[in-house]
């Protein structure tokens, strides 16, 4: 523990941290751009230049490490002089285009203009001009005049993703973020660097014009991508924002989905499925029960569901790898003990997509594996088990190996199949229910409901509570 | 001439700058000296005794940014800085032309000392002979078993290894300098670290001027103790001073510190071109705060007496300007050439240059306007201090030097869109 004051507070310091991260992890507010926790200090923004007694210059605190009894201030004349000269640097060559930009609302720009900054430029020279919506890849959209060379990005691919993909060219004010391959970005990180970006310079394609972010309010869930069960947030439109005039879809829709920063599981960062998960969960949705390939109510599949339960001598139960630890357990509770229960895999690894790495992605594409394992062991369903009923719980299931065998299906998307199901249940996705996955290193995740699912869909576990009654 | 020379000590031939001819001149006796009767930390030693300091511009004692080193350390780099960028400056270039082995064996000298394995030499991209001199100096001194392995039959080994710049003047900034050499866009580095504790790939690292270097031989042939003898006492020894603008006869001269500025120019150089009077002078490259004509009267060219007068002694690259030149053109020159030189690293250089460079290109094309002074006072004070290395500095500092002593030249130039004088920088 190192002592230091911090405009004559006395504050405790770890050994080997910085005044910025002493200040912060103690609520001590120092603006800063280009510092990021989980990245290499750059200390090229200079927002962050404090005061520290005895010394003639002021100091960047993000590169500054504690000594013990150091005094610093951080509102002094000087400090506050500073500050407001960076600003006008960095705003001197920014465009005033927050109307039109989509960062504007969560932009640590306009936060410390407000806050830091002159409320007017001093300067009379014209802008820079410099690309504008220039496609960095087919996900993101890279505005050249916004971006203030913090940096972050180009870090971020160095020292997260280690594609090296980004660098800055050019030298003094014509440097721009470049990247550095002829061809688009593929890093399968990529889209974080939109989130890390402190102004509107990296822009999401996907969510380009969508939506203004005082709109919106986030969600905390989990991504089920894959076993590693990251920690995200879904962007939905807050209730006071509903208008009548947008339409039931645009009230009820997934804008974005970003990282939610999980020291245990993910850290700050997803991966890009993982800020696909709402295209992925806005599928086509199977919303309607039906008995035999024909439209039926609820109640009348259920009790046909139940009745084949009844009569068959072998039953067999296929488990999600995409249903909570909650579900699980309600299934054990009523039906488990009537039926052998098997392990499934909704989902293999795409052709194209990253099958594993040592960064977050895991080979298993589904989040709650190690759950379904936990409670039911890992048994894996062959075609010549010869149960004469099949209970299939989950999506991406193909009827053609079940044979001659009665099917109960219970899924969330459409999907064409050579036969129909003999019961067909609709049930929610992870975005329709509260619950919890428990990740392939055993951690669990909690994820919360973020909206109330269509009316004939139904909740797995109350079904199995109905079919076991 | 009676002084003592450390570099104008030969005549200059076609083949003057050979090894044999050095060897004929007493070369490479220094690295046989100290390679067979001194200990490393004895070498050490003369430097710090001679007094030397870096010649490169900030004028840190030599002998003391070695003793910083950890020598024990398993590897430990030294880097000659030899990207010679500051306008104004041109000593460097002589040496290389004229007596590559003096460095050469300078920078063995101080390999030695610094247990020193691999020596880089980072010459500036633009220079094409003095890169050619070096190359053909190293190579003659490996066939003569003066670089490489078991140097001279002793234990010590050395390689030296040359290093062209890519033509950027921020490499010439020592962190900067390191990460060029590492492979990277060549960006300095935040200190702490400095590069004594952490340099080159992570490695303790001593950096020195070419110009320090090349001193070295010299001290250690006759002694720390009469180095130190010459010249000014806190800055001692003697200096490559070059001189350029409006003199009559431009050059390079060596001078021992503590000479006369005024001498330099009125006698060594001949005076100002076509009799005019001195209008001022920048006495250390173009980045030290520009001086009036009538405050050098007393001036003597060593750290202390120059810092008095409100400069700094800098690289030696004295500019002289002579009564009649536009100040403001002029300035425009240096602002246009900190600007195109800023790294880009961070914000207050990168943007302020080019900002500075605007207004003044703004005010030389006619169109500045009332406040545009104030407006480049608070852009230089924005810069200086806040910037990671001395380059922001660099490029305000005579920005407010010049705004500050010829305030009436700009005024006269915003108020009237043209310049008090012909406008001519050439006379």
């Amino acid at each position: 523990m190192i002592e230091l004051k911090i405009d004559n507070r006395t504050v405790e310091a770890n050994e080997g941290e910085t005044v910025l991260q002493a200040a912060l992890r103690h609520g001590i507010e120092i603006p800063h751009f280009c510092y990021h926790p989980c990245l290499s200090i750059a200390g090229n923004c200079r927002i962050c230049l404090v005061k520290v007694t005895g010394r003639p210059k002021l100091m960047p605190s993000c590169n500054l490490a504690v000594t013990p009894g150091m005094e610093i201030e951080t509102d002094s004349d000087d400090v506050i002089a500073a500050r407001q000269a960076v600003m006008q640097f960095i705003t001197l060559n920014h465009p005033g285009e927050c109307g039109i930009c989509d960062k504007a609302g969560e932009c640590r720009l306009q936060d410390y203009h407000v806050r830091y900054g002159e409320p007017e430029s001093i300067s009379l020279e014209p802008k820079n001009k410099k690309p504008k919506f220039y496609d960095i890849s087919p996900r993101i959209l890279l505005d050249s005049e916004r971006c203030i060379l913090c940096s972050r990005c180009v870090r971020f691919t160095k020292e997260v993703s280690g594609s090296h993909q980004l660098g800055i060219v050019e030298r003094g004010n014509h440097s721009r973020l470049e990247r550095l391959e002829s061809q688009p970005m593929d890093d399968p990180y990529s889209d974080n660097i939109i989130g890390l970006c402190p102004v509107g310079a990296l822009l999401s394609r996907d969510f380009l014009y969508q939506s203004r972010v005082w709109y919106l309010e986030p969600i905390r869930s989990v991504c089920t991508g894959c076993s590693r069960c990251c920690s995200v947030k879904v962007w939905r439109r807050n209730r006071h924002w509903h208008l009548r005039s947008l339409g039931e879809e645009m009230n009820r829709k997934v804008y974005r989905v970003t990282p939610q920063e999980n020291r245990e599981i993910n850290g700050p960062w997803i991966c890009n499925k993982g800020f696909d998960l709402h295209k992925f969960m806005g599928r086509k949705r199977l919303l309607q029960p039906m008995i035999g390939g024909s439209v039926a109510t609820v109640d009348e599949a259920l009790s046909e569901a139940k009745k084949l339960l009844a009569a068959a001598k072998s039953p067999a139960a296929l488990v999600s790898a995409h249903a909570s630890n909650e579900e699980l357990a309600a299934f054990k509770e009523t039906l488990g003990s009537r039926m052998t229960v098997y392990s499934r895999e909704d989902y293999k690894a795409e052709e194209g997509e990253v099958v594993e790495d040592n960064i977050l992605i895991r080979e298993n594409k589904n989040p709650n594996s190690h759950g379904v394992h936990a409670m039911f062991g890992d048994l894996p369903w062959s075609v010549d088990s010869g149960h004469d009923l099949v209970l299939v719980w989950g999506d991406n299931v193909d009827y053609t190996p079940m044979g001659n065998a009665k099917v109960i299906h219970l899924a969330s998307f459409e999907m064409p199949q050579e036969r129909h199901a003999d019961v067909l249940i609709p049930i929610s996705t992870t975005f329709e229910r509260s619950g919890s996955f428990t990740n392939f290193e055993g951690k669990v995740n909690r994820f919360t409901k973020v909206f109330d699912k269509p009316g004939l869909v139904q909740q797995a576990g109350d079904v199995f509570g109905r079919l076991g009654a | 001439m009676t002084e003592p020379r450390v570099f104008f000590n030969f005549g200059i031939t076609d083949d003057s700058h050979t090894l044999s001819a050095y060897r004929g001149r007493g070369g490479y006796q220094a690295l046989e000296k100290a390679l067979r009767t001194m200990q490393p930390l004895d070498v050490e030693k003369e430097v710090t005794t001679s007094g030397l300091r870096g010649r490169g511009g900030a004028g840190f004692p030599t002998g003391s940014k070695w003793s910083f080193v950890d020598k024990k350390s398993p590897v430990v780099y030294l880097c000659c800085n030899a990207d010679e960028g500051e306008p104004g400056t041109f000593k460097d270039r002589w040496i290389f032309e004229h007596n590559s082995h003096q460095l050469v064996e300078g920078v063995l000298l101080a390999a030695y000392a610094l247990n020193v394995r691999h020596a880089f030499i980072y010459i500036r991209g633009e220079f094409d002979l003095s890169y050619r001199r070096l190359l053909l100096a190293l190579e003659e001194a490996r066939e003569a078993g003066l670089v490489g392995e078991r140097i001279l039959g002793t234990e010590f080994s050395c390689d030296i290894i040359v290093h062209q710049g890519g033509g950027a003047y921020v490499c010439g900034e020592e962190s900067s300098l390191l990460t060029s050499l590492e492979g990277f866009k060549g960006y300095p580095k935040n200190k702490p670290p400095f590069p004594a504790v952490k340099g080159l790939y992570q490695a303790p690292t001593v950096i020195n001027n070419v110009e320090t270097l090349a001193t070295i031989p010299w001290i250690i042939t006759h002694g720390g103790g009469a180095y130190a003898g010459i010249g000014a006492q806190n800055n001692t020894g003697t200096k490559l001073f070059g001189i350029s603008g409006h003199v009559n006869k431009p050059g390079i001269h060596e001078r021992p510190t503590g000479y006369p500025l005024k001498k330099i120019i009125f006698e060594d150089c001949g005076g100002i071109l076509g009799g005019k009077a001195l209008k001022a002078v920048i006495p250390g490259g173009s980045s030290t705060p520009v001086l009036k004509g009538f405050e050098i009267e007393n001036v003597t060219l060593d750290a202390e007496s120059v810092i008095k007068a409100g400069s700094m002694l800098g690289s030696g690259g004295i500019i002289v300007i002579a009564e009649g030149t536009c100040m403001v053109r002029l300035l425009q020159v240096l602002t246009r050439f900190y600007a195109h030189e800023s790294c880009g690293q961070c914000t207050p250089c990168r943007e302020g240059t080019a900002w500075m460079d605007k207004v003044i290109g703004r005010i030389v094309a006619g169109q500045g306007v009332k406040g545009d002074l104030e407006r480049l006072e608070a852009v230089t004070s924005g810069i200086m201090g806040n910037t990671v290395c001395a380059l922001g500095d660099a490029a305000s500092m005579p920005v407010a030097s010049f705004i500050k002593k010829f305030r009436d030249e700009f005024e006269y130039y915003i108020e009237h869109g043209r310049s008090m004088f012909d406008g001519r920088l050439e006379i």
